[in-house]
């Protein structure tokens, strides 16, 4: 019954998919379905974001197309800024500052494009259940629920589209269940409704004369920076390895990212011109902790969406890799 | 104060406590508006905000009117020191990423936490973090720079020409 009600917008969406069968009652059928859907589905929309106490919107349109995802972020709120990101790849337009980022995708979320690891791997570390069937922006919608084995992740409730698999919302909730982090869309067209016009920067004109920034990653195997995490928390595995080059540094800097398929952390090791001044510090705000810890003439900085002790755990265990010059 | 506020719609506050935050809250025009967009901030996280737009609108802007200057609300760890944030400016910048700076208000963190916290003053903290360090390694993680990123960058490119 709840199943026939699945609205009627969707439903070209939900044919248009080579989606798995109706999943029934496996989460993790589920969170397969969601993470198909939103990469192989076309649609467009508002997405609002709420990280703490912060709310930004951003207008997404995302096609896939000949086996590649196309998508446009455009945000809604402050100064004027977009991504255009094709698979991995991503530029990203800053008007204000006339250039063009070109990086590839490490760590960055993308809405409702946010199950990344392997689900296999996120079973291991979350007890998966599916909750209600509700009511969300119109669709029936499932609730796929992930409650972390330890204290060392946060739990996640994810709403997928009864018809398409596609998720509507997204919630971080806290040790007492508060909300930290919150993505909903606000506003949904799939299909036929959406153009490919719409994937186009609306820079495009006038940005041919900008700066190009193509960000320096030197992405090498692991091992390869001498640095390592050598106690994660349990789960946590090493998906990135790199030395990037920014902006405002001298020296290019370590960056590590973990990741336990769902929560990523970043790891980056910075060299100190001058012993810094501080001595360990954390701070948390929404669902992204950070932990700051001086380690002789390095500073390590670690953050991501997980608890301020995971984050700490992950900044203690940081090292020189055996066999690495110092 | 805000802090009280913010306790006091958690649901964290004695009794006393809370009267004396209903109190100064509704003889202050300032607090009020705080304590309004505090409820429109749990609405919309709530899903309760069927069209997001003026109301968003008006969270931002009682969001972007906040002190910048923070510390954690609980000690994390013995040597936990505190991460600093003095540049208003760079947090509004980080604001726009859908990244969050660090404020001690907000985000709920355990019950007794109201009581300890220091008030939403600025705070000037021993072990201070430069706040540029903190924001360029979120932009990286998020991988959504803001055109701050690259001021350095565009002046050169400016003085170049």
């Amino acid at each position: 019954m709840i199943r026939a009600a699945a609205a009627a917008p969707l439903l070209a969406l939900a044919a248009s998919l080579p989606v798995a069968a109706d999943p029934g009652g496996d989460p993790l059928a589920w969170l397969q379905r969601a993470t198909a859907s939103a990469r192989q589905s076309t649609y467009a929309g508002v997405v609002m974001h709420m990280q703490g106490e912060r709310t930004t919107t951003s207008r997404i349109t995302h096609i896939f197309k000949e086996g590649s995802e196309h998508e446009r972020i455009e945000a809604l709120d402050g100064p004027r800024r977009e991504v255009v990101r094709r698979d991995n790849q991503m530029q990203c337009y800053y008007p204000d500052a006339k250039t063009i980022r070109v990086d590839k995708r490490v760590t960055a979320r993308f809405f409702p494009s946010i199950v990344e690891g392997p689900v296999e791997s996120i079973a291991e570390n979350y007890r998966l259940a599916l909750g209600k069937v509700e009511r969300v922006l119109g669709q029936e919608c499932q609730w796929i629920h992930l409650d972390p084995k330890d204290a060392l992740r946060y739990a996640q409730r994810l709403c997928a589209e009864l018809g398409s698999g596609l998720l509507l919302r997204a919630k971080t909730l806290g040790p007492r269940q508060q909300v930290l982090e919150q993505y909903t869309f606000t506003e949904l067209r799939v299909g036929r409704d959406v153009s490919r016009g719409e994937l186009k920067s609306t820079f495009l004109p006038q940005s041919r004369d900008w700066r190009r920034d193509v960000q320096r990653v030197e992405e090498q195997g692991p091992g390869s920076t001498g640095w390592a995490v050598t106690a994660p928390p349990a789960g946590f595995r090493l998906v990135g390895e790199m030395q990037r080059t920014l902006p405002n540094r001298p020296q290019p800097v370590t960056h590590l990212v973990l990741s336990d398929g769902f929560a990523a952390v970043s790891v980056f090791v910075e060299p100190m011109s001058s012993p810094p001044r501080t001595s360990e510090a954390t701070s948390e705000d929404g669902s992204l902790s950070v932990f700051v810890r001086p380690m002789g003439e390095h500073l390590v900085t670690v953050l991501g969406e997980v608890p301020p002790a995971a984050a700490q755990q992950v900044g203690r265990s940081v090292g020189r890799q055996a066999g690495a010059a110092r | 104060m805000t802090q009280e506020l913010s306790s006091l719609m958690d649901g964290e506050l004695e009794a006393r406590e809370a009267e004396r935050a209903i109190r100064s809250c509704c003889g202050n025009e300032e607090l009020k508006r705080k304590w309004q967009s505090y409820h429109l901030i749990g609405e919309a996280m709530r899903g309760e905000c069927a069209m997001p737009g003026a109301s968003t609108r008006r969270i931002m802007e009682a969001i972007a009117s906040e002190p910048t200057v923070l510390a954690p609300k609980r000690p994390l760890s013995t040597t936990a020191g505190r991460i600093a944030f003095a540049a208003a400016a760079s947090m509004a910048t980080v604001a726009v990423v859908g990244w969050i700076g660090m404020q001690d208000r907000g985000a709920p963190a355990g019950p007794s936490v109201a009581k300890s916290a220091p008030a939403a003053a600025p705070v000037v903290a021993s072990n201070v973090v430069p706040l540029q360090n903190v924001n360029d390694y979120v932009v990286v993680h998020r991988q959504m720079p803001t055109a701050d990123f690259y001021r350095p960058v565009a002046n050169q490119a400016a003085g170049g020409r």
